[in-house]
């Protein structure tokens, strides 16, 4: 199952992925895309941290959804029906990531649904020239670096 | 060796499950038991002449904030794709536990369904007491599809009614009824709004942004005594000794567990049914999962009854885990809870009303924004947010956790929120 893994360590918050996020979402037809970019990466004394959706393989913001305007998509992504949405903002209370957008004056959340089209290397990713963010099968992610590393080691 | 696997699999390919009850967490259970035995038999019994349908949305439904067919979500196609034997307007009104039977009715028709696992999910009904006893002409419940479509038939403009107890489902049901035009008053016993959810400072808040509205009054600290039927309308007195008149009357001080058709059998009932980890009750063979049954506070691992909808949703797929072998346990869920009045959001998570000398306040408050957190030992174990509401999953992650709130408020992820960053509040009404 694929998700969004952030490293903090590389990130030099450009924001060039929420600017690749934004142009790519405008393309799109979709309520949401309105309130792009779903993607925001804060500055903080202990380095940058990410708020975007992770598309997370335990959901509490599908079990939460009391409209059942979210659900899980096919290949793992986390989609919204936005028309069933009603603004109770459940999703946010559960979302450990904080990654639901509460748009108050239309009594509506919205998050990262992959609105930009691109379900194997969205702008955001592709946008990162410094390799913080991937989008992946996690394990895999988790496999590589660590494979990385022993390899370091033994080159040492 | 091999005679004795095929014998197991062949008993687990003819199992029956039958799940008693037909919403949330009986779909959920449904879905999930259809996943982990593709072969064995499923049967909903649902007392209700619709399928399945999100009870939370029929306040919303009264108000015409959604359509009929986004209030039911699961058509009955949706059974058939899962070969899911849906039984409509049955209703269970006994259970053979050393037999293995459900006793059901079907207009007036008595019949029998037998099982080999039970899950009872028959969630809860709405209490009347004697001062205002269910009518059919004028006094009524708020609970199912059938209530809010007959107070839809009921709430025109220029009406007038009284909600009984200003709880979660009481305000939402006034809120509903204000939208259609209907003149509305609120009593409640307590001193604050919303029960467990709200402190005084926050039910102050909610209060004056909904009596705002010409339409609405919500009268704290006051109770009706007696309900009488004069013509076509009700005669309500109320405990300081003031009587008004009205059309219709919509109670909701309270719900109880649907569990009737369980007295007699080996299911221990203490007003709500008792499950252990697994769901399962004191009956071989029986489940429970949603309202009807207890649930575990995660954090000081009591026993409570947390009626919400994500409760049900993961006991209902613990509960069909269990029914078809696989042991998993419940950890539990803090009682929490979410809703907007005329875009005003109130999110409260823990136990938001705990006092104590142990127990210390951080508190942001602006004009739009109230935020507060309760600490017990330095660990968050309530936080409540009113207006803004951004990164409420980030605090109670926290307080699920046990994280100590002197690391937390440091962490990069949590300066969104304005009772750790007062900076954020500042930004946001900027914004």
């Amino acid at each position: 199952m694929k998700a969004f893994v952030f490293r903090n360590d590389k990130c030099d918050v450009c924001r060039e992925c929420e600017v690749a996020c934004s142009a790519a979402c405008s393309k799109s037809n979709n309520e949401s895309a309105r309130f792009a970019p779903f993607i925001k990466v804060y500055q903080s004394p202990e380095g940058p941290f990410l708020r975007l959706c992770k598309h997370c393989e335990d959901t509490p913001c599908v079990d939460a959804c009391i409209g059942e305007s979210l659900r899980r998509g096919p290949d793992g992504i986390i989609l919204q029906d936005e028309k069933r949405c009603i603004g109770c903002f459940m999703c946010n209370m559960v979302c450990p990531h904080g990654a639901i957008k509460t748009v108050m004056s239309l009594e509506k959340a919205f998050k990262c649904t992959l609105v930009c089209g691109s379900e194997d290397d969205p702008p955001c990713v592709t946008s990162c020239t410094r390799g913080a963010l991937f989008f992946d099968d996690f394990v895999n992610t988790v496999k590589k670096r660590r494979n990385k590393k022993i390899k370091g080691l033994i080159k040492k | 060796m091999k005679k004795a696997t095929k014998r197991t699999k062949m008993k687990k390919s003819a199992r029956r499950h039958v799940i008693i009850g037909n919403c949330i967490a009986a779909v959920a259970a449904a879905d999930k038991l259809r996943e982990l035995n593709p072969q064995d038999h499923i049967v909903i019994l649902g007392d209700e002449a619709v399928p399945s349908y999100s009870r939370c949305l029929i306040t919303y439904y009264l108000g015409g904030m959604v359509t009929r067919r986004h209030l039911l979500s699961h058509s009955e196609k949706w059974y058939q794709d899962r070969n899911i034997d849906l039984k409509l307007s049955t209703r269970a009104v006994g259970v053979d536990t050393g037999k293995h039977v459900v006793h059901a009715e079907k207009n007036g028709k008595k019949q029998k369904v037998p099982y080999d696992k039970l899950l009872v999910a028959t969630g809860s009904s709405p209490i009347f007491l004697k001062s205002f006893p269910r009518d059919e002409r004028g006094i009524i419940g708020m609970r199912n599809y059938e209530d809010s479509c007959q107070l839809k038939k009921w709430a025109r403009k220029g009406k007038k009614a009284v909600v009984i107890g200003a709880g979660f489902v009481g305000l939402k049901t006034a809120y509903g009824l204000v939208k259609r035009g209907v003149q509305v008053k609120v009593v409640e016993l307590l001193p604050t709004v919303l029960g467990r959810m709200t402190d005084m400072e926050a039910s102050q808040r909610v209060r004056e942004r909904m009596v705002r509205h010409e339409l609405l009054d919500i009268e704290l600290l006051n109770s009706v005594v007696a309900t009488e039927r004069v013509g076509n309308k009700y005669h309500v007195f109320y405990k300081d000794g003031t009587q008004e008149e009205c059309d219709f009357i919509v109670a909701s001080v309270g719900v109880k567990a649907n569990t009737e058709f369980l007295e007699g059998t080996e299911v221990k009932i203490d007003r709500i049914v008792e499950v252990d980890d697994t769901q399962q009750t004191a009956a071989p063979d029986v489940y429970a999962a949603g309202d009807v049954c207890r649930s575990r506070h995660i954090v000081t691992r009591q026993w409570i009854y947390n009626a919400i909808w994500p409760v049900a949703v993961a006991q209902g797929r613990i509960a069909a885990c269990n029914m078809s072998g696989e042991k998993l346990r419940y950890a539990g869920n803090i009682p929490m809870n979410s809703v907007d009045f005329y875009e005003m959001w109130i999110t409260a998570i823990g136990d938001v009303q705990q006092q104590g000398t142990d127990i210390e306040d951080v508190t942001y408050s602006s004009h739009g924004i109230y935020q507060n957190v309760k600490l017990k030992d330095g660990i968050p174990i309530s936080f409540m947010a009113v207006g803004n509401v951004d990164g409420a999953g980030i605090v109670r992650a926290a307080i699920v956790g046990r994280t100590p709130w002197n690391e937390f408020i440091k962490r990069p992820n949590t300066q969104i929120i304005p009772v750790v960053n007062r900076l954020s509040g500042l930004l946001s009404h900027a914004i």
